[in-house]
């Protein structure tokens, strides 16, 4: 197909701001999938993805549609994950596109996420074509959402557009200004192949599929390729595009979107980001933006019932395939037995994976605090990663601990800026500044530390603002901290799950917390049983679960044991589930509650 | 239905269990008391003279088959104890009858003990005196408290005074042994009354003592009144005091602490009782009744109309059954065991001496002659420690 005819696009949008809804329009629209045929929101394939109403794996449709100008032409919009975690992800299908469809909702505004994915498809080159949504709304404000958008990028209210993706009116005129702004794609066809990997999925019978946008070149069936990052060479086995399901054809030109199959098995030997090149006549260069996905967050995965550790094993292994950002090594917690560090690329991915892993396994999970990576100077000026505070080492041979930093964006209602400053504040945030967006909105320019972020930040922002507020952030790298590890004592034994990385000052109320929460948890035994927290070698807060001093079975009336031996067949169950301290036995229900229930209020 | 629950319907397991012991020990329920106790949830129930009759025609019938089959094999009984309820609802010339006809039946060994349990509320002076006739040597008196506030607030239906003649009348019996029960742990207002209970009961020189820390059944009157509010039950810590006092009280007056509840004089134990903490044989009769024969653990039907339905039926009333082998038996025998003064043999816990030692050290073991048992201090936490030696 002649080049100038296709428009390579996506949309960007905030969660709920009607993104896939738009996506099941075009769809219609250019007959791509019959309106019969429709499930609602054809785009969102997941279970999961439908439920929280979010797009976690990108997908890529192409669409032939009959403009108003008379002619045809071939659509591929390129659908992109709407939440922070993925910004990478974010950037890489960007780059796939020269457009993207700034989608806004009349009756909430623009939200940070959606500044930032603005800003960065700016960035990218892309040409923006902005869209206010839900027009069709009583609550909608129309005016001063485009007002907003047209601060925010600095164009001409009267280029917004209005669309009701509920309703369709609007879609097609929306279509049209994408084909007259958007520019076709410039890559000419008779270079070195190169490719970009914008996502892959896995297919149990025929390994990863790679999702391709063809920069330069050509790749064809039966070609043996080159992914320039990894290595990795393969041959194609097929070529294709999604319609919206896969179609195979012999060939992607320089411009065009669609899949390639290799026969490669494993999904880490692809990666997103990574350029695919001929074996024959490679490309020179790579395409710039490769990044080795890089977890942030980490977080400890036990089954409940250790019978199931091979289970969750086998799960992982199959979620990776499809996720490639998804890391995990075995690890044996004293408190809870083997299970996995994860490290995940935010707090959603995580929510996400263990989701995954309890409804589509049926695995009975605990999951400990999340943790962020430190970077840990020793005294002779070596640096080490820790992704487990348990695995900090001694104060004593430490330099300086820093811990991650993200520069945030937080818009918010002028209403509100007091309480999301304060909660800044709260959470060690260094201020930067601040901007009024149309008068309605301000938007707030500050640091904070990742750990701040990853607890509960996103709901205090939330309920401070009354859902009002909203947040994206970047990492900018490690900071030094006053930071200490604690740990947590039971009759004198660290309890490693319990271990946490606060600062200094800190350390004593979340200490007195979890040792209050452990003496109520923790059944009384036959002595009397010290709950210390410590940092280092100093106990900065205690508990004692006091001893058991009655708990006996009066009498086995005429010879009846049955209901001595039900107690003891009760007693035998619970010791299966039991946790050896020391020589202390905890129930393992007592420290999942005790970290479910450390989860829910921030350590400071 | 099983194969073995044909075996058991038909008798022929039971035999076969039953084959290799010569002895065995027989229990026989009386299910009916007067009144129900504010804390009781044991199987009993009021019931009406005539129910009353047709469930000893049912229980005489029972035994009749038991005995028809253990005769043939020849077996005797080492002991025998009528326990409730409350038995002594028969007169003492019925309670006779029914132990001479268990004693025909079955055949007694010579000097075996016959216990029948008395709630002070029923016999005159003389029915003591006709079930010593019966074959009677030894009487359980459920005296509970010796003050009849504490006795009101648990709904017993004698007073204190009713309580002493009891055991007086007991005591001149002829019986060989007097027993009585005592409850401890009692409501706010009852404080010291225990004590004073035990003192009294000294004084009369009775033979036997058991202490049973006062736990109201789920759902009976009592539990329900502590639910609201209307009585306090103490702590544990103040429960647990007065165990340990009544332990030095009666072991500084020559009382044996021979099982968690249990003391005696001398030579008094109750050896039928003891039977059960050694796993040894017995056979219960009556509805909701237990047995053990060998490895081989059953029980008849708790209901009483399906007791009665089945017997009227010409089948054995059992209702469930367990066969005990293996880890089974040794947690069955710690478990067992670990309530009477002898404790268990060293080896039979499966535990590290380390363990062993630190509860010792920690006051709540024994250790003595390769024999492990339990210090007053681990009376109290029995579950606990008795869970902790058979699997740490």
């Amino acid at each position: 197909m002649d080049k100038s005819r296709i428009r390579n696009f996506c949309i960007i949008a905030h969660i709920d701001h009607g993104k896939s809804t738009l996506a099941d329009r075009f769809l219609e629209i250019t007959d791509t999938v019959p309106r019969q045929k429709m499930a609602e929101q054809y785009l969102d394939r997941m279970e999961l993805e439908r439920e929280r109403g979010i797009t976690i794996k990108a997908q890529a449709v192409r669409m032939q549609y009959m403009a108003t100008d008379g002619e045809e032409y071939r659509l591929n919009l390129i659908d992109t994950p709407g939440h922070v975690d993925f910004s990478y992800e974010v950037s890489r299908s960007l780059a796939a596109c020269e457009g993207a469809i700034l989608l806004v909702d009349a009756s909430q505004g623009v939200e940070a996420q959606t500044v930032g994915n603005a800003y960065l498809a700016v960035e990218s080159g892309l040409e923006i074509v902005p869209v206010v949504n839900k027009i069709d709304l009583p609550a909608s404000d129309f005016e001063g959402t485009a007002m907003e958008i047209s601060d925010l990028l600095g164009i001409d209210p009267g280029e917004v557009l209005a669309v009701s993706a509920k309703t369709g009116e609007g879609a097609r005129e929306l279509l049209d200004a994408v084909v007259r702004r958007v520019p076709p794609p410039s890559g000419e066809a008779d270079m070195p192949l190169r490719a970009l990997v914008f996502d892959s999925s896995y297919d149990s019978y025929r390994g990863v599929v790679a999702f391709v946008r063809v920069v330069e070149g050509e790749v064809k069936r039966g070609m043996k390729v080159r992914f320039m990052a990894t290595g990795v060479t393969a041959s194609v086995d097929e070529v294709g595009y999604f319609s919206p399901d896969m179609i195979s054809c012999p060939g992607l030109e320089a411009g065009e979107v669609g899949y390639i199959i290799t026969g490669v098995k494993d999904v880490t030997r692809i990666k997103v980001g990574d350029t695919v090149t001929g074996r024959e006549a490679p490309a020179a260069e790579p395409l710039p933006g490769y990044r080795e996905p890089k977890p942030m967050v980490f977080a400890g995965v036990y089954p409940v019932d250790s019978d199931d550790f091979t289970d969750l094993n086998d799960a992982l292994e199959k979620l990776k395939l499809n996720d490639a950002a998804l890391s995990f090594t075995r690890e044996n917690s004293k408190a809870l037995g083997f299970g996995f560090r994860c490290g995940f690329l935010g707090l959603l991915h995580l929510e996400i994976v263990q989701e995954r892993l309890e409804r589509e396994y049926g695995l009975d999970l605990v999951v400990t605090s999340p943790n962020v990576v430190y970077e840990v100077v020793d005294r002779g000026g070596g640096v080490t990663y820790i992704r487990n505070p348990s695995d900090m080492p001694d104060m004593g041979v430490v330099k300086e601990i820093r811990e991650p930093y993200v520069q945030a964006t937080i818009l918010v209602p002028p209403d509100y800026m007091g309480g999301i400053l304060e909660l800044v504040k709260e959470r060690r945030g260094i201020y930067q500044d601040m901007t009024y967006l149309s008068g309605r909105r301000v938007e707030i320019r500050c640091r904070l530390p990742l750990a701040e972020i990853v607890v509960d930040f996103y709901d205090q922002l939330k309920s401070r603002s009354r859902g009002y507020a909203s947040l994206d952030y970047e990492h900018v790298g490690f900071l030094a901290g006053n930071l200490v590890r604690l740990d947590i004592l039971i009759n004198g034994e660290p309890v490693d799950a319990f271990s946490i990385i606060v600062e200094r000052s800190r350390a004593h109320e979340y200490g007195s917390r979890i040792t209050k929460k452990l003496r109520e948890l923790i059944p009384r035994q036959l002595f009397d049983v010290p709950v210390q927290a410590a940092v280092g070698g100093k106990v900065v807060a205690r508990e004692t679960i006091k001893a058991r001093r009655k708990d006996v079975l009066a009498k086995c009336y005429g010879g009846d044991v049955t209901r001595k031996k039900k107690l003891l067949q009760k007693q035998k169950e619970g010791k299966k589930r039991m946790k050896m301290v020391g020589r202390v036995e905890i129930p393992q229900e007592a420290f999942i509650s005790a970290l479910r229930a450390g989860g829910e209020e921030k350590p400071r | 239905m099983s194969a073995l629950a044909y075996d058991i319907k038909s008798s022929t397991a039971v035999v076969r269990a039953w084959g290799g012991n010569v002895k065995v020990r027989l229990y026989l329920h009386w299910p009916f008391c007067r009144s129900r106790c504010a804390y009781c949830d044991f199987n009993t129930r009021v019931a009406s003279v005539g129910y009353q009759e047709a469930y000893r025609t049912a229980l005489l019938a029972e035994m009749g088959m038991w005995a028809s089959m253990l005769g043939r094999a020849g077996k005797t009984i080492r002991s025998l104890y009528l326990g409730g309820g409350t038995p002594s609802c028969m007169s003492g010339d019925e309670t006779a009858a029914l132990l001479s006809t268990a004693a025909e039946r079955f055949g007694l060994e010579d000097g075996a003990e016959v216990t029948v349990e008395v709630n002070p509320a029923t016999w005159a002076e003389d029915d003591y005196a006709r079930a010593v006739f019966g074959g009677a040597n030894r009487f359980s008196v459920g005296v509970q408290s010796l003050h009849d506030g504490t006795l009101r607030v648990l709904s017993r239906p004698h007073g204190a005074e009713e309580a002493m003649e009891a055991l007086r009348a007991a005591l001149d019996s002829g019986a060989r042994s007097v027993g009585a029960d005592l409850l401890y742990g009692l409501p706010a207002g009852c404080e010291g009354t225990f004590l004073d209970s035990l003192e009294k009961l000294m004084g009369l020189g009775i033979h036997h003592l058991s202490v049973y820390a006062l736990s109201p059944g789920a759902k009976t009157p009592l539990a329900r009144m502590a639910a609201r509010g209307e009585v306090a039950l103490p702590e544990d810590e103040a429960v647990a005091e007065e165990y340990l006092a009544a332990v030095e009280i009666l072991v500084r007056r020559g009382y044996e602490h021979y099982e968690i509840s249990n003391f005696c004089r001398p030579g008094h134990r109750c050896r039928h009782n003891l039977a059960y903490w050694r796993r040894e044989d017995y056979l219960g009769l009556g509805a909701g009744a237990h047995s053990k024969l060998g490895g081989l653990r059953f029980w008849n039907e708790r209901s009483l109309l399906r007791y009665l339905r089945t017997i009227g039926e010409g089948r054995l009333p059992v209702s469930g059954w367990e066969v005990v082998t293996g880890e089974e038996a040794r947690e069955e025998m710690v478990m067992l065991g670990m309530r009477t003064s002898r404790g268990v043999s060293e080896r039979t816990v499966s535990h590290s001496s380390g363990r062993l030692r630190e509860l010792a050290r920690g006051g709540l073991l024994d250790i003595s002659g390769g024999r492990v048992k339990l210090t007053p201090r681990g009376m109290l936490v029995s579950n606990l420690l008795i869970a902790d030696l058979l699997w740490s």
